[in-house]
C-alpha cells in the first residue's frame, strides 16, 4: 500500500522536483560561476581579503531559494489533495492514516533533504577548488540556517493547506510566519551556530503539525 | 485509541506552546517597534585646562557642552577648553595657542599624537574565521599591500596558504613556525588579533598567545619571520582574555591587552606592558571608545548599567579623573512594557551577533 502512495506522490510531484532539481543546479551553478568571475576580475588575494576581513561570502541570493522550494513543494503537494477533498480517498485507504499521510511528508522530506544534500555537494566540492576548507565550513554554517528554514516552512504550509477552517488557517500562519522567520534574522556568516539545536527541536516540533490538520479535517471540521 | 487521543493532545499543548513562544518574542519587539527608546548617550572628552570631562549632548537638535559638575559652555568655550580636539577649529580660527604644558604645538604634532580606539562586544562576539593576513611591515613602499597567501592555526604551527594555487606553502610556514619556537612560544596559539587593513601607515603584525599564556608579537619583514616576547615585568597578569594590534601615528605603542581579570594593559613599541589606569574592563560585555592626546586619554566604557568615563596621563598611563555616571532610570515606556510583557524573548541582542534565544 505503502508503495503505491508513494508512486501516486511521484506522479504528482515529480514535474515540481524535476524543476526544483533544475532550479537549484542553476542557481547553485551561477553563484559558482560568480565566484570564478570575481576570483578572476578582481583577484583571488582581494577576494580572499574581503571574505575573511568583511564578513562576505556571495551566497545571499541563494538565502530565501530553500524556503521557496519547500513553500511550493507543500503547495503542489497538498492543494490538489484538498482540492474536492480528494485527500479523503486517502484517508479511506485500508492503512492508518496517521502512516498514510506521515509516508507522504515523509517522502517529501527526504526529496527535500536530497535536494538540499545536492546544494550542498555542489557548493562545497566546487568551491574548494577556490576557497580555503574555512571559508567552504563558514559557508557551509551560514547557508544550513537557510535549508532548515526550507523544510520548517514546507512543515508549516503543510500545516495551513491542510488545516480544514479558514479561521484556524490565519492563526496557523500568525504562528508559522515567525517561526519560519527565526531562520532568517541575519546574513552574518556562521551565526546562527548556537540555533541549531533550537532549530533543529523546532523542525521536528513543526513535522508534526500536519498530522493535527488531518485529524481536525477527519472530525469533519468546516 | 486513548494512545492516539493522548498524541493529539500533546500536539495541541505544542501549537499552544509554540503561539507563546511566538508572542513573547515578537510583542516586546513591535512595542520597541512603536515606542523606541529615544536616549542618547553624550559624547565625552576630557579637558587638560580645566580638569574636567566635557559632554557634548544634543538636546532638542541643539549641541550643548557641559561638565559634570553643571556648567554650561558655548561652542566656542568648548573648543578652547578642548584645544588638542578642537585643533581644526582653533587653527582656523587663529586661536590655537603656541604651547601647552611647556609643549611647543603644532597641527603636525597634535595628529601625530592623536589616537582613536573603539570597539563593542558586538564586534568581539562573533565566530572567527580561522584565517589571518600577515602583512609585509618593511615592503619598502609607502603603501601596505595585501600578501600572496593567509595563514591558519593549527596544534603543530602556523600553516601559509597560498591564495593562487589554494595550497599549503610548507617552507613559510615551517620558517615561522620554527622562529616563534625559538624564541620559546609552545603551540598551539591560544588567542591572536591583527589588524589586516592596508589602510594605514604600517603595520604592527599580530599580538598573539601560546599555551602558556605567554605574550609576543609577530610581524612579517621582507618576507622573514619577525618575533618579540612581550615583557610583563611588573604587570601580575595569570592569562589573557583580549588582545588588539593597534597602529597609532606616534608609533609609540603596540597593543592594547585586556587580562582574564579584565585588567587594561598597554603593549609599547619597545614590547614592554603598562598597566593603564581603569578600575576594569570586559570586553564581552562593554563597549570602549579611546580618544588619546598628546597629554591625555579619554578612555569611556558603556556597560549595561552606567556611563564610565576615566582621563588617563598619555604617557604614564595613571589615571588622572574618573566619572561614573549611572543610566537613567527606565523610561515610563520600558517600565510599562515590563509590566505589561514580564517575559520577553530576544533572538538578537545588542552584544553579539550570534543568534540565540534569551529571555529577559
Amino acid at each position: 500500500m505503502l508503495r503505491a502512495i508513494f508512486y501516486k506522490e511521484w506522479l504528482k510531484l515529480r514535474l515540481f522536483w524535476g524543476l526544483a532539481v533544475v532550479v537549484h543546479i542553476a542557481l547553485i551553478g551561477y553563484l559558482l560561476l560568480s565566484l570564478r568571475s570575481t576570483l578572476l576580475s578582481s583577484g583571488v588575494v582581494e577576494t580572499w581579503a574581503t571574505m575573511i576581513g568583511r564578513d562576505v561570502l556571495m551566497i545571499n541570493q541563494l538565502a530565501y531559494l530553500p524556503l521557496i522550494t519547500g513553500v511550493c513543494l507543500a503547495l503542489c503537494q497538498w492543494l490538489p489533495e484538498m482540492q474536492a477533498k480528494r485527500i479523503r480517498l486517502t484517508l479511506h485507504l485500508p492503512i492508518d492514516n496517521q502512516l498514510s499521510i506521515g509516508a507522504m511528508l515523509g517522502c517529501s522530506f527526504i526529496g527535500l533533504c536530497l535536494l538540499f544534500g545536492l546544494d550542498a555537494v555542489l557548493l562545497a566540492g566546487f568551491g574548494q577548488v577556490w576557497l580555503p576548507r574555512e571559508l567552504v565550513w563558514r559557508t557551509f554554517l551560514t547557508c544550513l540556517p537557510w535549508y532548515l528554514g526550507g523544510l520548517i516552512g514546507y512543515n508549516i504550509v503543510s500545516w495551513w493547506v491542510l488545516e480544514p477552517q479558514w479561521k484556524i488557517r490565519c492563526v496557523n500562519m500568525l504562528i508559522g510566519a515567525p517561526l519560519v522567520a527565526l531562520c532568517f534574522l541575519t546574513t552574518q556568516p556562521a551565526c546562527y551556530i548556537q540555533m541549531f539545536p533550537w532549530l533543529i527541536g523546532l523542525l521536528l516540533c513543526t513535522a508534526c503539525l500536519p498530522l493535527y490538520s488531518i485529524y481536525r479535517f477527519k472530525l469533519g471540521k468546516q | 485509541m486513548r494512545t492516539k487521543q493522548s498524541k493529539i493532545a500533546t500536539i495541541q499543548y505544542l501549537i499552544i506552546g509554540l503561539g507563546i513562544i511566538v508572542c513573547v518574542w515578537l510583542l516586546p519587539a513591535l512595542y520597541r517597534l512603536v515606542a523606541p527608546n529615544t536616549s542618547r548617550t553624550p559624547f565625552v572628552v576630557y579637558s587638560c585646562l580645566d580638569s574636567s570631562f566635557i559632554q557634548f549632548e544634543t538636546i532638542n537638535k541643539q549641541v550643548q557642552y557641559t561638565d559634570f559638575k553643571g556648567n554650561t559652555f558655548t561652542k566656542h568655550e568648548a573648543d578652547s577648553l578642548l584645544p588638542l580636539f578642537a585643533f581644526r577649529q582653533l587653527v582656523a580660527e587663529g586661536r590655537l595657542p603656541d604651547s601647552l604644558f611647556g609643549v611647543a604645538l603644532t597641527p603636525k604634532r597634535i595628529q601625530q599624537n592623536t589616537f582613536h580606539f573603539k570597539t563593542s562586544p558586538k564586534q568581539l562576539n562573533k565566530p572567527a574565521v580561522g584565517l589571518y593576513t600577515l602583512l609585509e611591515s618593511a615592503s619598502g613602499r609607502v603603501d601596505l599591500q595585501l600578501p600572496p597567501d593567509v595563514f591558519r592555526l593549527t596544534d603543530k604551527g602556523i600553516e601559509f596558504i597560498d591564495c593562487e594555487t589554494n595550497t599549503v606553502n610548507k617552507a613559510k610556514s615551517l620558517s615561522f613556525s620554527r622562529e616563534l619556537e625559538k624564541y620559546g612560544f609552545v603551540f598551539p596559539v591560544q588567542l591572536i588579533w591583527g589588524n589586516a587593513s592596508t589602510r594605514k601607515d604600517y603595520d604592527n603584525g599580530f599580538l598573539l598567545t601560546d599555551s602558556q599564556n605567554r605574550l609576543f608579537q609577530l610581524k612579517m619583514v621582507k618576507g622573514t619571520p619577525w618575533v618579540r616576547v612581550i615583557k610583563t615585568d611588573g604587570c601580575t597578569i595569570t592569562g589573557y582574555k583580549q588582545l588588539f594590534t593597534i597602529e597609532p601615528a606616534n608609533r609609540l605603542l603596540v597593543g592594547l591587552v585586556v587580562s582574564d581579570d579584565n585588567q587594561l594593559y598597554a603593549v609599547r613599541a619597545d614590547g614592554s606592558m603598562t598597566h593603564i589606569g581603569i578600575d576594569s574592563y570586559d570586553p564581552q560585555t562593554m563597549q570602549i571608545t579611546i580618544i588619546g592626546d598628546m597629554f591625555h586619554w579619554t578612555i569611556t566604557e558603556y556597560t549595561a548599567t552606567d556611563s564610565r568615563y576615566y582621563a588617563v596621563d598619555a604617557r604614564t598611563f595613571e589615571q588622572v579623573a574618573r566619572a561614573i555616571i549611572p543610566d537613567p532610570a527606565p523610561s515610563i515606556k520600558e517600565r510599562i512594557m515590563r509590566y505589561v510583557l514580564p517575559v520577553r524573548l530576544r533572538f538578537t541582542s545588542w552584544d553579539t551577533q550570534l543568534i540565540a534565544p534569551n529571555f529577559e
